[in-house]
């Protein structure tokens, strides 16, 4: 097709269409099909360029006439590696089409270094500002939907729900946790269970819970796993890691991580935070959708937001456990002294994982600890277990 | 009378597969953000492959109105969604003392969603769809199209499936019959029963399958399960036939106006062959593009001194290193899947695909442009939007 190839002008040297006289493209006619945007039948007419515009001319009927500089060609056409056809449009959005067959070689090359490749439809008119209002708007409801009314409603229900319910919940919970942690172990995490241990830990929990009152009956158990971590469960389950019992030095060290979570069991914190993570995750696979590896922003994000939340909640259950320990003749001080050697064995990053590292609020707790322990100088402490039951507990997993 | 008009379609695999790699790796480095840009370019890219008569499809869709719309349906939803969610927990543990039945209602109520945000999607699929400068159109109407398909979809299940082509038949016909062509209205003519040939294969087998499950169940003989090995296969061939037939049939029985027809004449055992072998071929090379995935990142691993154990890679090496690796896989598949199976499927159904007296279109015009609010987006944020 290189029929026409001296008659068009080099759109690289010369300036395509800059002459003044109207001339075919070729010695043939160029012969394309060309829709009104009305009806649905092609019109055959003869392209030429006139000056600064395309001349479209039907055998019969008016003619039309396109200015070069309010065409846009149709974006992301298929067909072929080497040239694919085109189809011209008009800028102003009218559905009037031109298709040039690949085959019309120097035509479509000329046109191509001519009219820009860009969408046919023009933008909607003032779609921007509309997408940057409603972007807004969008970050600020769904930011409200999970920072205010989930954790507003969640706590408003946690209140409402029965004990049984709340057991219930707990004991799903414990499930979870159970298998998640079996799942990143590779095995089966065991309750730890070894009789001398067990009635240790009955004393240590008496020991505090003599001197608070809970919805339900304490359960705490040991979990065989090397995490130094520790948290409460919906309905008074209370789960320390062995990995916790064996990085602590005294008794009371552990007797203060319990009287925490014992805090958290008091005000029914992983009620509220059952609750709220079930209308989280819901609106956080919403926001991240289908996209790849969406799963795994949603449990990053989730986490991020636990985090934000368990803030101010640790803070409480701290201060409970201060109370707890001082009015059991306990030192309230041995919380921040369990922080902080932890912090100087693993640094601030690893070692201490969830809910004790999450925030960097840990230098402001250990000096709150230390601040109960000075308040409590007066009173008399005396040890949480006996030496013999001490070395009994850090042998509960055997 | 003119002839008819056929289909052509002038896609090709490596064009798509470029150009699918291409936006790919723009979605993936914008965490996801460009999914927009990337959906609207490649619809532009099927529509234009497609050619009834020689001339192209073309799709209008904005990407910037669909991410509108997408912002839109989250704003609904996340109320929705998370408040729903929470007070259904909530009661499900208060009254049931269990999360099951919350997970059920969750499941229930969002059912009427999923359809509404079927038909929105497809309201606007069509209303950004144009062939020889018309538009297409369909008419509003998601809720009641989402209480219809339920009802239909109700009498389904309560017949065993018996009644599966009278749901084929009337949701195809609820949208046709409000599916525009510039002032064509388009219509969905035959009766349902005419399907009931064609899915007894399906059904048949679908019935095996549930009696050697139960079977199973009641007396834990394993030749239940050996049965299933036989069934199950035949339940994806037969569904696969009745997919096609029930298609050639809807299509045949529709009219653009009143008088242009349509003719459908897809084969079942090309589809057969492209399901088949498409699959095989995508997991074939993903197979090995994985496994040089993997390969690549030991070897990196190893290089930078973690020579003993694997597992003591610091987190934050092995983290990125396996996020970029499952990107990779990801994404990889998805275009895979888009080249060696989806668009085959498109192109053969596309081609299968005529309009009989085509100078009856002379007789319609332009339709009005449907401004749209949500563009689809309830449909792209419930992922049930349309595979591309
Ligand atoms: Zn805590």
């Amino acid at each position: 097709m290189s029929d026409f190839e001296n008659d068009l002008p080099d759109p690289r040297q010369s300036k395509f269409g800059a002459s003044k006289d109207s001339k075919p493209l070729a010695e043939e006619q160029i012969f394309l099909d060309y829709f009104d945007g009305n009806s649905a039948i092609p019109r055959r007419v003869e392209l030429r360029i006139e000056g600064a515009f395309l001349s479209l001319t039907p055998a019969e009927g008016p003619q039309v006439r396109w200015h070069l500089a309010d065409l846009r060609r149709v974006p992301d056409q298929a067909g072929g590696k080497d040239a694919s056809d085109i189809v011209l449009a008009l800028t102003d959005g009218s559905a009037q089409r031109l298709y040039i067959p690949a085959d019309h070689e120097n035509l479509a090359n000329a046109l191509s270094m001519k009219t820009p490749v860009q969408s046919a439809q023009p933008t909607v008119p003032g779609i921007r500002y509309k997408l940057l209002g409603l972007s807004t708007a969008a970050i600020a409801s769904v930011a409200f939907i999970l920072f205010v009314l989930v954790p507003v409603l969640a706590d408003q229900l946690a209140e409402f729900l029965p004990a049984e319910g709340e057991q219930a919940l707990g004991d799903v919970t414990f499930e979870q946790i159970r298998t998640a942690l079996n799942q990143d172990a590779g095995g089966s995490v065991q309750i730890c269970e070894r009789a001398a241990g067990q009635a240790a830990l009955e004393n240590m929990t008496a020991r505090l819970s003599k001197h608070a009152s809970f919805p339900f009956p304490l359960k705490v158990h040991v979990l065989q796993h090397e995490m130094i971590n520790a948290f409460a469960l919906p309905g008074g389950h209370i789960i320390l890691f062995e990995g916790l019992i064996k990085s602590a030095d005294t008794a009371e060290e552990v007797a203060a991580v319990l009287a925490h979570e014992m805090g958290h069991v008091a005000s029914r914190d992983a009620t509220r935070g059952a609750l709220r993570s079930a209308g989280l995750i819901g609106v956080l696979g919403l926001v991240f959708g289908d996209f790849a590896g969406g799963t795994l922003a949603l449990f990053l994000a989730n986490q991020l937001i636990e985090a934000q939340y368990s803030q101010s909640v640790e803070v409480k259950a701290d201060n409970y456990a201060a109370r707890l320990l001082a009015d059991a003749g306990l030192p309230p001080e041995a919380l921040g002294v369990f922080f902080r050697r932890l912090r100087d064995e693993f640094g601030d990053e690893e070692g201490l994982v969830a809910h004790f590292s999450s925030h960097p609020a840990l230098r402001d707790r250990m000096q709150a600890a230390a601040e109960a322990g000075r308040r409590n100088e007066n009173n008399p402490t005396s040890s949480v277990l006996t030496v013999a039951e001490w070395a009994d507990l850090r042998r509960i997993c055997g | 009378m003119a002839r008819p008009l056929r289909t052509e379609f002038v896609g090709d695999r490596a064009g798509l597969f470029r150009f699918g790699m291409k936006l790919s790796a723009l979605t993936v480095l914008t965490l996801g953000l460009y999914r927009f840009w990337m959906k609207t370019r490649l619809r532009r890219w099927y529509w234009s492959a497609i050619r009834p008569g020689g001339h192209p499809m073309e799709y209008v869709g904005d990407p910037l109105e669909k991410l509108l719309g997408f912002l839109i349906a989250v704003v609904f939803l996340a109320f929705y969604i998370g408040i729903f969610n929470l007070i259904l927990m909530f009661l499900s543990f208060s009254f049931w003392e269990g999360n099951f039945v919350g997970y059920a209602a969750s499941f229930i109520v969002i059912i009427p969603v999923l359809f509404f945000a079927k038909y929105r999607a497809r309201r606007y699929l069509l209303a950004r769809t144009r062939w020889r400068g018309i538009r297409f159109g369909l008419e509003p109407a998601a809720w009641r199209y989402s209480m219809v398909a339920m009802v239909l979809w109700a009498i389904t299940l309560l017949s065993a499936g018996a009644l599966w082509p009278l749901m084929t038949f009337h949701l195809e016909k609820f949208r046709t019959n409000r599916t525009w062509f510039g002032s064509a209205k388009l219509s969905q003519g035959g009766r349902w029963y005419k399907l009931i040939v064609p899915a007894t294969p399906a059904l048949m087998s679908l019935w095996i399958s549930l009696g050697l499950v139960a079977g199973f169940g009641a007396t834990e003989d394993p030749a239940f399960i050996g049965g299933l090995f036989l069934s199950l296969p035949a339940l994806g061939v037969f569904w696969v036939y009745y997919r096609v037939a029930a298609f050639r049939y809807l299509q045949s029985n529709k009219m653009i106006g009143d008088d242009v027809a349509m003719t459908a004449t897809p084969r079942f055992w090309r589809i057969f062959g492209i399901y088949v072998w498409g699959n095989v071929a995508v997991g074939f090379i993903l197979g090995i593009v994985a496994s040089v995935v993997f390969f690549v990142l030991v070897v990196i691993l190893l290089i930078l001194g973690f020579s003993e154990d694997l597992s003591d890679a610091p987190v934050y090496l092995a983290f990125p290193l396996g996020l970029l690796g499952y990107f990779a896989v990801f994404v990889f598949w998805d275009i895979l899947t888009q080249v060696f199976v989806r668009m085959p499927l498109l192109a053969h159904y596309a081609e299968s695909i005529g309009i009989t007296d085509p100078m009856a279109l002379s007789a319609l015009s332009q339709r009005d442009r449907d401004a749209f609010l949500d563009a689809g987006g309830f449909a792209e944020a419930l992922d049930v939007g349309a595979a591309i």
